[in-house]
């Protein structure tokens, strides 16, 4: 998947995500699709983190307050967390966060989740892009985003 | 996108960009480096985007905090090592980002460098602008402004790194060993050589695992017991070994250096330390089920001893098939039993042990005969696996060294050997080789013509894969002095007709099919992890490869670290592999502990959980949260037992008071990253 | 019927054996038909205690102020505190013992059953008088509300369905679980709405319509933060979207004056107030026991209750977790189950 080269006529989308990715399994998925040399878009930006589980609501929330189009967090597959349960912690709270976004209206297809392997480099990819197109359909996010 | 053929390798550009910081008196380094410039010429590198590093490195130099920033070739060389500790020299820094491949790679070299320069390992950190961007971008541009948003990020991270000092952690100088095979004795063994204790965990009533099965072993032939069993006796006599049988790991908990490990034994009927071996037990009992040492070739009682030199020595009763533990049923062994060995009452044992290491030598069972189908396999008493072969030519096993069917007790003078049954087949069974079929069925043929010499043996093949310190040699000897036939082809089909196992086979080379009226066919089944290597896996937090062997760390610089550390494997249960190999990872597997154990502390990583404690209110959401039990409340506030927090930051999300925060990681630096991504 | 003679009693009984050094209840209020929260210190105080429909406050708000008094008094009284607790109220007092916040033996518990009612919602309430001021509000019977009108001295009963605060409407636990002594039946069936009724409606709609109806909501906070300092597990030393209001304190060091987060601004915003009460959403995740404080005394009527209740929805459709039900339970953020929800990950 390239990026759509700014000569086309109408200028796409282009949506900003931040990607919290677990050092463990996610950051060493996309380690492995860029050893593979797999290509995807470059609108997410990762932030390396310890654990999925390390993820505090707040950093959704700030990014999206500072705009971001959408927010991924990935982590291990169940069951695979090199913390044993840190995944599972963050999936019941991530959940939370989900509903009560979609709650009060944000868009539901802001907030992902996902869990990528380190031999995952693929699917790691294949979510990343899907996320893009998905975001590229909404457009901006300004829900929000911060007004000063 | 075609690769350009003009394309010329350019020059891989590095850079290292250094950085003043804002506050004033506070200067920070940053450099980065890498090769992002397409320099070879194939076609899917072609398609590999680059990153203006020089342009990452011009803009880096105009923020506030940047000091230094430079781009430079191959910085993870030796004189690019120089440039960095030169760098940080002469700009005084107090932090610095290195922009280059993923941290699993250079961290180390560059956080090494940092304290060659005189700045904290700590406040050195790796932004990933290789994998993570311009190995899977194409548009340079774009490419270019993530690297550089990836790079701000971590300038912006390093700045609020504080400078930290590994933890020293005490080491506990013992080790276990699950699995008592020829890999856990080789290494339990080798431990206690370097004064370490040894707890050997065995899921069977002996030690000595498959190999004690075997007759032979190739090439040299000499007798598998003769060779293993004085190793077994020392394990017995060696007082730094704690030989815990019929018992199994139930839990881990802990780190490397310091696990504590919960051990399951089976509840001990008969008293190890009281058994005689007088042999009353056995007649009296009424019960019959399959021998498992001789694969089910002959029955044993349910009060038993699997084998005449079994370690440790002494009856055991096997829970499941005995009557008594029922005492209205019977009650016989105890009733014969002079010594008063037997008790009926005795409960499992769960113990729990410190260990610094662990080795996981589980071992291999073989692929079952019953997927077998076609060869007729656990169909026909006369269609045996490899080991019910081993256990016919071996002078302990049922037919005390005489090659006879089971079906009828006659000498079979026509023998098929099948290799590569459910090996090398990803369609139906498994898609690897499982390495010894080769040899071993070659050994089996020669063994069969030493013991029928009027016989003919034939062996269906693939490939013959002998490679080894006299392997081939011992092939060829088995086609040329014992006139063993070799077909290549497979069998696709064996049935029984008139007493006679039709083998129907095709021969490629001779580009014929092949029938054969055979008395006994060997399967040279595949080797698969032994049962329970998921449960162990799962147990100690270690993975599995796609076939469900233990996954090395690395496969080639790591082949005996588990992923996890302080934990080794041995042997079968990470791959398919013969004697040799399995003794030579044993030792290896040893080493690397007695390594790790040699030392009076271990470093354990610093970026640990640190409780703000104003902000504290004492509620042990933390504590219940914490994977490792590394929180306690002391005074009504939450403590990091900084030796047991590894770092995982779980205690970071769930605090909704933002009162704990792991080092260098910490929510006031995701916070300034995510705004260096959204700038 | 609940006696209030017997709070009053039973109130008095343990200021004079000094078993407490307060009792927190509820008097008459000078101002209006409605009570008002007190602390009583002398036995002979309990006969100012009152129990009607307009008893709205939860009290254990006061027992974490107390807490807090405590902490930086130089002679603490330690002695337990009575608190007049209804059955949210005591859940309140289940999620704080559960936080460790203080002891159990640091508080007597006199729980008073709803029985089939509840409190009134002085909106509701105010609407249905269209104007008049109510001078007296008293239980009818099971199911009804007695209601005297100012002025006119008429007597009005009104359904209770009718004026009740609407988390009594959907209330599961009318009954004081933790408690030392309960006044009142236990009444199990109350039959108005189903629990998380109101949240349940909230979500029917569609996406932008929540959206449309919440950013409505954002824009008229004034960031007045009444919600917070009335909701009793809003005790946060400092609340994490305070980055302007920082507390500094006696142990404040330079590196955390340094190290602040500005998750959000002070600004009433829309996208900042969205921020914040996201925020306080999350956090009460597992927390909040549905008092409806933080709606009722929203100056500008932002149904904040329903954030709430969304969460306690899910985390008791999909956890099986109540909060202040168990005070031994791990917090519903700390602990996790194999089948929680996973479908919803790619």
């Amino acid at each position: 998947m390239s990026n759509p080269s700014k000569t086309t006529e109408v200028q796409t989308f282009e949506p900003r995500i931040v990607a919290f990715l677990c050092k463990w399994c996610s950051s060493a998925g996309s380690d492995l699709a860029g050893v593979s040399r797999i290509q995807y878009s470059a609108n997410a930006t990762p932030i390396t983190i310890p654990c999925s589980g390390s993820v505090s609501p707040m950093y959704i929330l700030s990014a999206f307050n500072k705009g971001a189009d959408g927010v991924l967090i990935s982590g291990c597959h169940p069951g695979d967390c090199h913390y044993m349960e840190g995944n599972y912690l963050a999936r019941r709270k991530l959940y939370l966060v989900k509903e009560l976004l979609q709650f009060i209206g944000l868009e539901s297809e802001r907030f992902r989740m996902s869990w990528v392997s380190a031999a995952e480099g693929v699917k790691f990819a294949e979510v990343v892009d899907e996320f893009v197109e998905d975001l590229r359909v909404l457009g901006p996010q300004n829900r929000l985003k911060a007004e000063r | 996108m075609p690769a350009p053929d003009d394309w010329t390798p350019r020059s891989d550009a590095y850079f290292a960009s250094p950085l003043a910081q804002g506050t004033p008196g506070k200067q920070c380094g940053l450099a980065a480096t890498g090769d992002y410039q397409p320099s070879l010429r194939s076609p899917w590198l072609a398609a590999a985007a680059t990153v203006d590093v020089k342009k990452v490195a011009r803009e880096l130099a105009k923020d506030d905090g940047v000091v230094f920033s430079e781009d430079y070739v191959y910085m993870c060389s030796d004189p690019g090592q120089t440039a960095v500790i030169d760098a940080i020299k002469d700009n005084d820094l107090n932090g610095m980002v290195i922009s280059c491949c993923s941290p699993t790679l250079h961290e180390k070299t560059f956080r090494d460098a940092s304290e060659l320069g005189d700045l904290n390992a700590f406040q050195c950190e790796i932004a990933n602008i290789r994998e993570q961007c311009a190995w899977v971008h194409s548009d340079m541009e774009v490419a270019t402004e993530k690297a550089l948003k990836i790079t701000r990020a971590s300038v912006r991270r390093v700045q609020h790194n504080q400078a930290l000092e590994p933890i020293g952690v005490p080491v506990t100088r013992r080790a276990l060993v699950v699995g008592g095979g020829i890999a856990g004795i080789q290494a339990a063994l080798d431990m206690t050589d370097a004064g370490l204790d040894v707890i050997l965990v065995e899921k069977q009533a002996t030690i000595g695992g498959n190999m004690l099965k075997l007759s032979e072993t190739f090439p040299t032939l000499d007798c598998s017991q003769c060779i293993l069993s004085p190793k077994m006796v020392s394990v017995s006599k060696n007082a730094k070994i704690t030989l815990m049988t019929e018992s199994e790991v139930e839990s881990i908990s802990g780190f490397v250096g310091n696990f504590k490990v919960k051990i399951k034994k089976k509840a001990e009927f008969v008293d190890p330390e009281l058994c005689k071996l007088c042999d009353d037990c056995t007649p009296v009992c009424p019960v019959a089920v399959p021998n498992e040492y001789d694969v089910g070739l002959t029955n044993r009682r349910a009060i038993y001893i699997p084998f005449a030199q079994a370690i440790p020595a002494s009856f055991t009763l096997d829970e499941e098939a005995c009557l008594g533990l029922d005492p209205v049923v019977c009650g016989k062994c105890e009733e014969v039993c002079d010594v008063g060995a037997i008790d009926y009452d005795k409960k499992p044992t769960v113990t729990e042990e410190e260990v610094g290491a662990i080795i996981v030598a589980t071992g291999f069972d073989l692929y079952g005969m019953e997927h077998m189908g076609e060869f007729g396999g656990g169909r026909y008493p006369d269609v045996l696996d490899g080991l019910q072969f081993e256990r016919l030519c071996s002078a302990s096993g049922a037919t005390e060294g005489h090659i006879m069917r089971p079906s009828d007790h006659k000498v079979p003078k026509e023998i098929v050997f099948i290799q590569c049954s459910g090996s090398r087949d990803p369609e139906n069974h498994c898609a690897y080789c499982s390495k010894i079929c080769c040899m071993y069925t070659a050994k089996h043929a020669t063994l069969y013509k030493h013991h029928v010499p009027d016989g003919q043996a034939y062996i269906f093949y693939i490939d013959i894969r002998s490679g080894g310190k006299g392997y081939e040699e011992f092939v060829q000897r088995s086609m040329e002095n014992d006139g063993v036939i070799y077909l290549r082809g497979r069998v696709s089909r064996v049935y029984e007709k008139d007493g006679k196992l039709k083998v129907m086979g095709v021969d490629t080379l001779a580009g014929r099919n092949v029938e054969i009226d055979a008395d006994m066919v060997v399967l040279a089944q595949a080797m698969e992890p032994s049962k329970g290597t998921a449960e162990i896996a799962k147990i100690l937090k270690i993975g599995r490869d796609k076939d469900g062997f233990l996954a090395e760390a690395h496969p080639k610089l790591k082949p005996v670290e588990s992923v996890t550390a302080g934990i080794y494997l041995a042997g079968a249960a990470q791959g398919p592999k013969d004697i040799p190999e399995t003794v030579s990872q044993a030792g290896a597997a040893a080493s690397k502990v007695i390594a790790l154990l040699s030392k009076d502390q271990l470093a354990h990583s610093p970026t640990v959980a640190k409780v703000r404690d104003p902000y504290c209110t004492g509620c042990e959401m933390c504590v219940d949260a914490c994977p490792y039990d590394a929180i306690a409340l002391v005074d009504g506030k939450a403590s990091v037992n900084e030796i047991l927090c590894e770092g995982c930051g779980s205690c970071v999300g769930v605090c909704v008071r933002a009162a704990i925060d792991v080092k260098n990681v910490t929510q006031l630096q995701i916070h300034e990253m995510i705004s260096a991504i959204m700038a | 019927m609940v006696n209030v003679e017997e709070i009053r009693g039973y109130a008095a009984g343990l200021l004079e054996k000094g078993e407490v050094k307060s009792v927190l209840g509820f008097r008459r209020g000078s101002a209006s038909a409605f009570a008002e929260p007190c602390t009583l210190i002398e036995a002979s105080d309990a006969a100012s205690l009152v129990w009607d429909p307009t008893c709205l406050n939860n009290l254990a708000l006061y027992l974490v102020k107390d807490r807090k008094q405590q902490a930086v008094s130089k002679t603490p009284d330690t002695r337990p505190v009575g608190i007049v607790a209804k059955g949210c109220d005591s859940r309140a007092i289940g999620v704080l013992l559960q936080e460790n916040y203080f002891k159990r033996e640091d508080v007597v518990v006199i729980g008073v059953s709803c029985e089939g009612t509840g409190v009134v919602d002085p909106r509701k309430l105010s609407a249905k008088l269209k104007g008049r001021t109510a001078s007296r509000v008293t239980f009818d019977g099971a199911d009804g509300i007695n209601v005297s009108v100012y002025g006119d001295g008429t007597e009005t009963v009104i359904p209770a369905r009718e004026v009740l605060a609407d988390r009594c409407l959907e209330c599961r636990a009318a009954t004081p679980t933790l408690n030392d002594v309960v006044f009142g039946e236990t009444v199990e069936a109350r039959g108005y709405n189903e629990p998380f009724h109101a949240a349940k409606e909230a979500e029917k709609v569609s996406e932008d319509e929540r959206w449309a109806n919440w950013e409505h909501h954002f824009d008229r906070c004034l960031r007045c933060f009444a919600c917070r300092a009335v909701c009793p597990m809003c005790y946060c030393p400092e609340c994490v979207v305070d980055s302007t209001t920082f507390v500094v304190t006696l142990g404040t060091s330079a590196e955390e004056k340094a190290n602040r987060i500005r998750w959000c601004e002070r600004s009433a915003n829309t996208s900042e107030s969205a921020v914040y009460h996201l925020t306080r959403a999350i956090h009460l995740a597992g927390r909040c026991i549905d008092c409806g404080e933080c709606e009722r005394v929203c100056p500008v009527n932002i149904p904040l209750r329903l954030l709430n209740t969304k969460l306690e929805k899910e985390a008791f459709e999909m956890f099986e977790y109540q909060a202040g039900h168990d005070i031994e339970q791990a917090s519903l953020l700390s602990s996790f189950r194999d089948e929680d929800p996973n479908s919803f990950i790619r």
